[in-house]
């Protein structure tokens, strides 16, 4: 089992970094339609879900080049779990309020038909990525990382 | 990190790959944030004003009469059902000047709303908007097909008797690309979070909610009732 875990965590790096270089990729390049999925959670103020519509995709860009090279992991994985748990609520506040939108997650967002939402399957897909970032959280030792630093193994320290 | 973390090349590496994803990271969001931002230098179209969110205005000279904003892109294929539901009727309001009406081009479907949104501006400086409004939702290509091109959009325009070298050269050299995306930060501004959107007297109309309702936007009936404020 031991042996397992860094190709475990490999295979979770992969999936969490994937994820996330990919759905920023998509977004950051149509600044427009992202603002617009940001601002029709009606969560934020308009000024600042313009801001996080733009941002947010570079900072997902970031996270996930790292992971997919294996740097600061643990760092990185509590981040990127954040990021899913924000999602997650965001999504849920959404459907309790029962706005018709878009997650928005990978492009496209916005307001949507009544019955082209997805809550529950957004919900659970996000639910899946945030346990991979806990187990790099758990587990930040993993194969073919570019970052062999020996002293994660000792973490957490004492104090952390 | 703790103070016991080893110095050694590892963490040359660690530290430069981050700093160089952080640069990365850094520089793409602000040059995004700048390049979205309203530029208030912008050329603007002539039938253009930056009261009314950047939007092309007819009637703005009436007062006590419904002011319709419709919010669209280019290539929504919703937004050219609104226009063949609604189209002829709002053209009529505009000609009877019964009713004063903002048309606000959103270009986030992609480039080539970007280029359609552009060559609707060049044609209102021909006072041909409607009309051009109204070929290119009847000839819509498929979302960013390349179908839209400066050629296909001069011959819309040439369609509808437009000949004039500055309209060409307004298509080809994306004139009022700074106005385009100034209109993208106007409908920003004013949460507008899918196309159409469209407001009376600056309240949105009634969206359907289900397929047995169409709502105001698509049944002409209850458009017409809503403009007449029944």
């Amino acid at each position: 089992m031991k042996k397992a875990l860094p190709w475990i965590g490999l295979l979770a790096r992969l999936g969490l970094g994937g994820v996330l270089l990919y759905a920023g990729y998509l977004k950051a390049f149509t600044p427009d339609k992202s603002m617009m999925a940001v601002r029709a959670y009606e969560i934020l103020p308009i000024w600042l879900a313009n801001i996080v519509g733009i941002v947010l995709p570079w900072l997902e860009m970031g996270a996930g080049l790292l992971l997919i090279l294996g740097i600061a992991v643990r760092y990185v994985s509590i981040f990127g779990s954040g990021l899913m748990i924000a999602f997650i609520i965001a999504i849920a506040q959404a459907w309790a309020r029962g706005l018709s939108i878009d997650c928005g997650c990978f492009g496209d967002g916005g307001a949507v038909d009544p019955n082209e939402t997805k809550y529950l399957e957004t919900i659970l897909r996000d639910i899946g990525f945030a346990f991979l970032g806990f187990w790099l959280i758990r587990y930040p030792v993993t194969k073919f990382a570019l970052e062999k630093n020996n002293s994660l193994q000792q973490k957490p320290t004492p104090g952390e | 990190m703790s103070s016991k973390t080893p110095k050694g090349p590892d963490n040359v590496t660690r530290n430069l790959v981050i700093g160089m994803v952080a640069l990365v990271v850094a520089v793409g969001a602000i040059f995004s944030v700048i390049s979205n931002r309203e530029n208030t230098s912008a050329v603007l179209p002539s039938s253009v004003s930056q009261d009314d969110g950047y939007g092309i205005v007819f009637n703005g000279d009436l007062t006590g009469v419904p002011v319709i904003d419709i919010w669209e892109d280019f290539q929504c294929p919703v937004c050219a059902r609104f226009e063949q539901t609604n189209g002829d009727y709002i053209e009529k309001l505009i000609e009877e000047k019964k009713a004063k009406v903002v048309y606000h081009t959103l270009s986030f479907l992609g480039p080539e709303s970007v280029l359609a949104a552009n060559a609707a501006a060049c044609s209102s400086d021909e006072n041909k908007f409607l009309g051009f409004h109204k070929a290119f939702y009847q000839n819509l290509p498929a979302e960013n097909s390349g179908a839209v091109t400066s050629d296909f959009l001069v011959s819309l325009g040439q369609g509808l008797g437009i000949t004039s070298d500055k309209f060409k050269s307004c298509v080809a050299n994306l004139d009022y690309q700074g106005w385009v995306n100034n209109v993208a930060a106007s409908g920003g501004e004013q949460n507008v979070n899918s196309t159409p959107t469209v407001f009376i007297n600056g309240k949105e109309i009634r969206r359907a909610t289900s397929s047995a309702d169409l709502g105001e936007y698509f049944d002409p009936a209850a458009f017409i009732r809503a403009v007449e404020g029944k």
